[in-house]
């Protein structure tokens, strides 16, 4: 392995150097994007939207419209250097509702009088504006601070020599800093609201070679706000390095039924695939889950109380308002472990995308307990992979990346790599038998059709049961 | 505002080795019966391929435009500074070649209005009777422009089309999708007549016992979710860059796997970027090279490797445009069972596979299970399997089937898998 160099071993271990990490992010677009060009500013966009809501209001009886401008600053560190990328992306989404109950909607990524213009016409024609009422203008939100090319690198670096940890095993390393400043726009007959957030990611990699496979191992912190408001800790970027430097045990995992305890990163994935297979209008459109998910039964262990929570504080996936133009509220989902409510807020990926209903920030309370009191005899599940559900047969396969034996609540120090937890999402729900009170934030930035989603989950180290198995096939 | 134009000029006026200017003018429609929604989007979208060569060597850059507004002088200089930061060995692209002749382009939706050709597709789609069915549909008519600096220039029109289904009977549903280039191949009524079988069929469905047995793999299971299905395995064992640095079990000139050449009616797949009207067809690539025709196995020996304009660049070959739509050559096998316990896999719920060794997980959605005489309906289970060993080795349907990226046999029996419940 010494031979290989630095590209060939991005290539291997399927991540990529500073740079192909931001092309991977699609990123990359005009440098000079920061400051708002003057047609942009917000008075006239919101011109622009208040004249299209008058022009379709004269046809239509439901008209909302949505205009979006988001500028991304991307910026990675890795052993061959440092690379900052920009990217902008600006829409509308002019929706209205005809006289059948049938949604149309014009999609342009021209935010421009000329453009909005151009979208209503091929929704509704040459029309002219009605006299409809519109609130008076709320005052504009503060521009985000900006961030220099030089900032952003010094923030790089202050992440990498966070690491105090790595050793000369550790073949990769890279940090990021992603950052997300979108203003959003939502018109109606009735409401005029502009939200601007400013989302920021950071990451760490770290990749080490165990035997004849890598080990790549990650850690991620994201938040809504300030730059300075959150970051990776010394603590945290050096427990990546200690995770991808873990040898594992050597030999054959040996399947069975256990006692796990799940570390909040496991926790919040199997929220997740709860909440998307369970909980929103989508999944509720299947009839297997329509006829489980009544308000009020028992879906979960008493104890468990899961909110999705917009209006959080800080929270990566939070937002004012959402996609349909509605003021941000939580909704409860489980209730001391009864269903409690239904995902139906509207969220477009990107803000322009599809309408569909989707968590934001999901927030599971934390019990009493501390993370080691809920360690007795069993493994401890650490490090997310993914997470198959299957809402018509509740059956779930949940990959961590390592399981820890544990006796006694103490650490053996045997630890395999690549285990699934299996079993049916109800039973692990219900076999829960004790919650921490620590919790730790897990985020996403998924793409839906190239357009960002972003989502956040709060979550507690959980002690549940199930089924316990490796996940490549013994050889 | 940023225009191909600009972008060609401003890249024209530096000192870059190469370079090529992707722009894709997409109309898209959606329409969807569950909201219900009919939607129109325009837009244009450009990618920009930077190789820049410096005396320490070549680096590469790759960009997406998603945006018309700023400059494009600063666009063709963030992607200087991204190559810089990429640097790696010096390579020489190849010159380019003819684009393949290839058609992409439903004839029936050349020149009419996206919006009203989807809903009618929802409106004549067929759904079985005592069926609850909502469906929606995007289609997408995309006009592409090339240009490089070495002068080459290419276009085409192409249209892609997805559809969707949610069928539901009593308290069951299951999902049906179809990507196609053509809204004939797009139909979802085939999708949907198979679902309302194994609707009625996983309302009798008990989970299944441990142990081995003989596996049939059914068109839906062996290209479950879409594209390539299980067949990807050999895609991802295909690429060149990991081929080489020895990442794989996929070697040249060696059986894909071992005895996979001694068998009756040894695997023969072929890349075939040209293949009309296949999803991932294409005249050229996003380098601007041209897309080719090429096997990958050859009566069980891996013969070929998908190659960029890097790797060609490296092995002193032309580029072919990478995997793309695979071809596998249909075998004899008629169908008939082994006498032993055999289960016939109709849908699969997830499908996992490790990227290096080629074993996959299997979780069962709804199979049948026959030994002797007996049979029985089963949902639930994982099949582990060797997938590279198990689909070289496999006996391969006469019945062809053509989905999305996918044309070869329409099932597959292996022989040996392990089912853990």
């Amino acid at each position: 392995m010494a031979s290989w160099n630095r590209r060939e071993m991005l290539g291997a271990l399927g991540i990529g150097s500073a740079s192909s990490l931001l092309w991977a992010m699609g990123c990359g677009a005009p440098a000079k994007a920061v400051a708002l060009a003057p047609q942009q500013a917000s008075g006239e966009v919101r011109g622009w939207l208040r004249d299209a809501v008058a022009r379709l209001a004269s046809k239509y009886p439901t008209v909302h419209a949505l205009a979006v401008t988001r500028r991304r600053t991307t910026g990675a560190v890795d052993l061959g250097g440092t690379g900052v990328a920009r990217a902008r992306r600006d829409g509308v989404v002019l929706t209205v509702r005809d006289r059948d109950g049938v949604w149309r909607e014009q999609v342009t990524s021209d935010l421009s009088g000329s453009g909005v213009l151009a979208a209503v016409r091929l929704l509704a024609g040459d029309v002219a504006a009605s006299n409809v009422q519109l609130p008076a203008p709320p005052p504009a939100p503060s521009a985000p601070a900006k961030i220099t090319d030089l900032e952003l690198r010094n923030r790089l670096d202050a992440i990498m020599r966070n690491d105090r940890a790595a050793t000369s095993r550790i073949v990769y390393a890279s940090a990021l800093i992603d950052i997300d400043d979108v203003t959003v726009w939502s018109i109606a007959p009735g409401h005029d609201r502009e939200q601007q957030l400013r989302r920021i990611r950071q990451r760490a990699t770290r990749a080490a070679w165990n035997g004849t496979r890598p080990i790549v191992s990650e850690v991620e912190r994201g938040w809504t706000g300030a730059i300075e408001d959150g970051g990776l800790d010394v603590a945290a970027v050096s427990r990546t390095s200690k995770n991808a430097l873990a040898l594992m045990t050597p030999g054959v995992f040996a399947d069975s039924e256990a006692t796990v305890v799940l570390e909040p990163e496991i926790t919040a994935l199997i929220i997740d695939a709860a909440v998307r297979g369970l909980l929103t209008t989508a999944a509720l459109r299947r009839p297997e889950v329509s006829s489980r998910v009544v308000a009020g039964a028992q879906v979960a262990a008493r104890g468990l109380t899961l909110v999705d929570d917009p209006t959080a504080r800080g929270a990566y996936g939070g937002f004012v308002f959402d996609d349909a133009g509605d003021i941000a509220a939580p909704i409860t989902l489980f209730e001391d472990g009864r269903a409690a409510g239904r995902l139906i807020r509207g969220r477009r990926p990107g803000h322009v995308g599809v309408l569909e209903s989707g968590p934001s920030h999901l927030y599971l309370a934390p019990g009493t307990a501390t993370p080691k009191e809920l360690l007795g005899n069993g493994w401890l599940l650490e490090g997310k992979l993914d997470a198959v559900f299957d809402p018509s047969s509740d059956r779930i396969v949940i990959g961590a990346a390592r399981a820890r034996e544990l006796i006694k609540g103490n650490d053996t120090g045997r630890v395999y790599a690549n285990v699934e937890l299996v079993g049916q999402l109800g039973a692990l729900l219900a076999n829960v038998t004790g919650i921490s009170k620590d919790t730790e934030t897990v985020i996403a930035r998924d793409e839906h059709s190239g357009e960002p989603q972003w989502t956040s989950i709060t979550a507690p180290w959980v002690a549940t049961r199930g089924f316990v198995r490796a996940r490549r096939r013994p050889s | 505002m940023i225009t191909r134009r600009a972008l060609m000029s401003a890249l024209s006026s530096r000192r870059i080795a190469e370079w090529v200017v992707v722009e894709r003018a997409q109309e898209i429609a959606i329409a969807d019966e569950v909201r219900p929604l009919q939607r129109s989007d325009v837009r244009s979208r450009f990618t920009i391929v930077v190789h820049h060569d410096v005396t320490r060597g070549r680096g590469s850059a790759k960009i997406e435009l998603a945006s018309l507004y700023g400059d494009a002088s600063d666009v063709a200089d963030q992607a200087i500074a991204l190559a810089e930061a990429a640097i790696g060995p010096t390579w020489r692209s190849t010159p380019p070649a003819a684009p393949a002749k290839v058609s992409l382009l439903d004839p029936t939706l050349e020149r009419v209005p996206l919006g009203p050709v989807a809903s009618a597709f929802l409106r004549t789609t067929v759904r079985p009777p005592g069926a609850t069915v909502s469906a929606a549909i995007e289609i997408m008519r995309e006009r592409v422009t090339v240009n490089a600096s070495s002068g080459f220039h290419t276009g085409w029109t192409a249209t892609a089309t997805n559809a969707s289904a949610l069928i539901a009977i009593g308290g069951r549903s299951l999902e049906v999708t179809r990507e196609a280039r053509t809204l004939d191949h797009a139909s979802l009524r085939h999708g949907l007549a198979d679902a309302t079988r194994d609707l009625m069929l996983l309302a009798q469905a008990a989970p299944p016992f441990a142990g081995r047995c003989a596996l049939v793999l059914q068109s839906d299971a062996l290209l479950h979710g879409g594209g390539l299905g299980v067949w990807s395995v050999f895609a991802d064992h295909a690429n060149a860059e990991t081929e080489r640095q020895g990442l794989t079990r996929y070697r040249l000139r060696s059986p894909v796997a071992p005895g996979a050449e001694q068998i009756a009616d040894p695997l023969t797949i072929t890349s075939d970027g040209a293949l009309d009207f296949a999803t991932r067809s294409a005249p050229v690539g996003d380098e601007g090279d041209a897309v080719r025709r090429f096997a990958l196995i050859e009566r069980g020996i891996s013969v070929g490797v998908g190659l960029s304009m890097r790797e060609a660049a490296r092995r002193k070959t032309d580029p072919n445009g990478g995997v793309r739509n695979l071809v596998v050559k249909l075998g004899s096998w008629t169908g008939a069972l082994p006498a032993r316990r055999t289960i016939e896999i109709r849908r699969l719920r997830s499908l996992s596979i490790d990227p290096y060794t080629g074993d996959a997980s299997l979780e069962i959605s709804l199979g049948i299970e026959r030994d002797g005489g007996t049979e029985r309906v089963i949902t639930g289970g994982t099949i582990r399997l060797d997938l590279v060993g198990a689909l070289a080795r496999a006996q391969r349907s006469g019945t062809p089937l053509r989905r999305g990226p996918y044309s070869g046999p329409a099932s597959v029996l292996i022989d040996d898998a392990e089912l853990v419940a």
